[in-house]
Parts: structure tokens; sequence; C-alpha cells
């Protein structure tokens, strides 16, 4: 029965994982729409806009990464 | 070669949907080339090499005569140079930005060839999909910053992230705990991770993807119809091929540019 529990520990891992992305998506959903507003209504800023925005994915991000490496861990 | 990298022999092109390795590993544990007394040097190894004279071989070549009117290839080198100096030391940093400029600018040429590499013909492998690249240049960014921030500041870059002045008296202590956490611990093991799990998960879709549609349309005579899903995976794959374009080039510059802020975080903790 031990093979069953390992692909039980793997499945539960995939789960979580699954559930670890969720919030982050809809986080850089958030990040990525609201740059696209402030471009449209003033394109002069889009270099620093566009910067600010990878920087706010790549903070966001974290949270779905943590969730990777768990993956990997459990 | 083609069987090496995928393992097609063990498929059964028959009944099986997506022709899959049997250990994930295969896929980036690449097999050892040759030996040198006790080292053995794998392909990734000859890769890193590789990538690493490709940089230094663009900048010598593109940089070496400095004329004012410059040819298209000084050009580019030129402007890729001037890109990382200008929109990623001098914007984040500051004035104190150029001063990084040459580390940021090296990480940022060697990444960018070596997750290239994943969409080369011929060698088709990132380097940066294995963990020691991305976590040796995360170590060095956090040695940097860490130190910086230590000489800029004395022991108040300490203190200041563990007792943050602008904070409310309640919630200092909590903040203080996040913030000790995030920039000890998570900032080089998110900088590290991101561009790992970002290439990792290119590569496996790309191995994937286009290693089993090939399979599937070079075993035409017995798989018969199902060659037709073996068209679909390797049309998938080509738009994934085209998309991990985009992100080889983002991945290196977000790397990059998270370097830049962790450093100017060191430089001007105040903001």
């Amino acid at each position: 029965m031990e093979g069953s529990i390992e692909v039980l520990k793997g499945g539960l891992a995939l789960m979580g994982y699954g559930l670890a992305a969720i919030g982050p998506g809809i986080g850089i959903g958030i990040v990525v729409g609201n740059a696209i507003t402030a471009m449209a209504r003033q394109p002069e800023m889009a270099g620093t806009v566009r910067t600010t925005m990878f920087l706010g994915i790549a903070f966001t991000e974290a949270l779905a990464l943590i969730g990777f490496v768990l993956f990997f861990i459990a | 070669m083609f069987e090496q990298v995928i393992l097609a022999s063990e498929c059964d092109v028959a009944n099986e949907v997506i022709c899959a390795p049997a250990d994930v590993k295969e896929l980036f544990e690449l097999p050892t080339v040759f030996h040198i007394g006790e080292l053995a040097i794998s392909r990734t190894i000859i890769l890193i090499f590789l990538a690493a004279f490709i940089v230094v071989a663009l900048l010598y070549f593109g940089l070496r005569k400095g004329s004012v009117i410059p040819s298209k290839f000084q050009a580019v080198i030129e402007s890729l140079v001037q890109f990382v100096r200008k929109d990623v030391a001098e914007d984040i940093i500051g004035p104190e930005g150029v001063k990084y400029a040459p580390y940021l600018t090296a990480m940022f040429l060697f990444l960018l060839v070596g997750n290239l590499f994943e969409i080369t013909p011929l060698i088709n492998f990132p380097i940066t999909s294995r963990m020691a690249i991305p976590a040796f240049l995360a170590i060095v960014t956090y040695v940097i910053f860490v130190f910086v921030g230590f000489r800029k500041n004395g022991v108040h870059y300490l203190t200041d992230i563990i007792w943050p002045k602008a904070v409310p008296l309640a919630l200092r202590w909590l903040v203080g705990i996040i913030e000790l956490f995030s920039t000890f611990l998570l900032r080089p093991l998110t900088l590290a991770v991101r561009l790992f799990a970002n290439l990792v998960a290119g590569h496996l879709m790309l191995t994937l993807l286009l290693g089993s549609g090939a399979i599937f349309i070079w075993n035409f005579a017995d798989a018969g119809a199902k060659s037709l899903v073996g068209v679909a995976w390797f049309a998938f794959g080509i738009g994934i091929f085209l998309f991990e374009i985009v992100v080889a080039v983002l991945q290196a510059y977000i790397f990059t540019l998270l370097s830049a802020v962790y450093i100017q975080s060191s430089v001007h903790p105040e903001h």
C-alpha cells in the first residue's frame, strides 16, 4: 500500500500548487489590467509604467513560486 | 541524438497520446561527455562555457573599435549595453547606478544567451533550467545588496528593516518580521526560482509537444490516424516556441531589473 500513499502525496502536492496559483493569477491580472489602463491614459508614461508593471508582476508572482517550490519539496 | 534526448524508442505510438519520458530528470540531467581526471564534464558545463564565451566575444568584437559612426554590429551591442546602463542601472538605482552597470550588463547578457539556448536549434537546452546558475547569480546579488546596505547605512540597515519608523507603532513588530523574512529569505529565493521555474516549464513543454509530435509523424506507419494528433501537438509546440522567445528575453530582463531594485533598496533604504 506504500505506492498508493506516494500517489496520494503527489496528487495533494499538485492540488496545493493549483491552489497557490489562484491568488497570483488574479493579482497579475489586476496589475497588468491597471498598467494597460495607465498606458492608454498616458501613453508618454508607457516606459515607466511598463517597468513598474514588471516589478509588480514579479512581486505578485512570488506566492506562486513558493507553491511551485513546495510542490517539489512535498 | 534524437532518441537520446527524448527517448523515443520506448514510446508506444499505437496506444499513448503523448510520448513522455519515463522520468522528467532525463530531460534536465544531460549525460557526461568526457572526463578530465575526476571531473565529469556534461553537456551543461560545455554550454555554460559556450554562453560565457559568446558574451565575451560579443562584447569584445562589438566594442573593440569604438568608432563614432558605428557599424551595424557595434550599434546593436552598444544599444544593449546602453539599455542596461540607462534604463536599468541609472533609472532604478540613480546616479550611483553606473557603478553596478558592469555587473548588471554581464549578468543580463549571460542570462539572455543562456535562456536563448532553449530555442536555439541543435542546442535546445536552457542552461538556466539547472538550479545552479540562477541560484549562484541570486546569491551574488544577495551578497552585493546586503554588503552595500551595511556599508552605506551601518547597523541602521538592519534596524530599519526590523523596526521601520514610518509604520504606526502598534504594527511595527509585525511589519518588521514580514520585512525581515522577505528581505533576507524570500528575495534571493524567489529571484532564483522565478528564472528557474519559467525555463523548466518552457523546456518541458517544448520537449513534450515537439518531441511527441515528431515521434507520431515519424512513425506514420504504426500510428495511422493518430499521427494527426501528432500534427496538432507539433503545431501547438511551434506556438509555444514563439512564446518562449518572449519568455527567454523577458526573464533575463526581469532578473536584471529585480537585482537592480534590490541593490537600490540598499543604497536608498528610506524609499
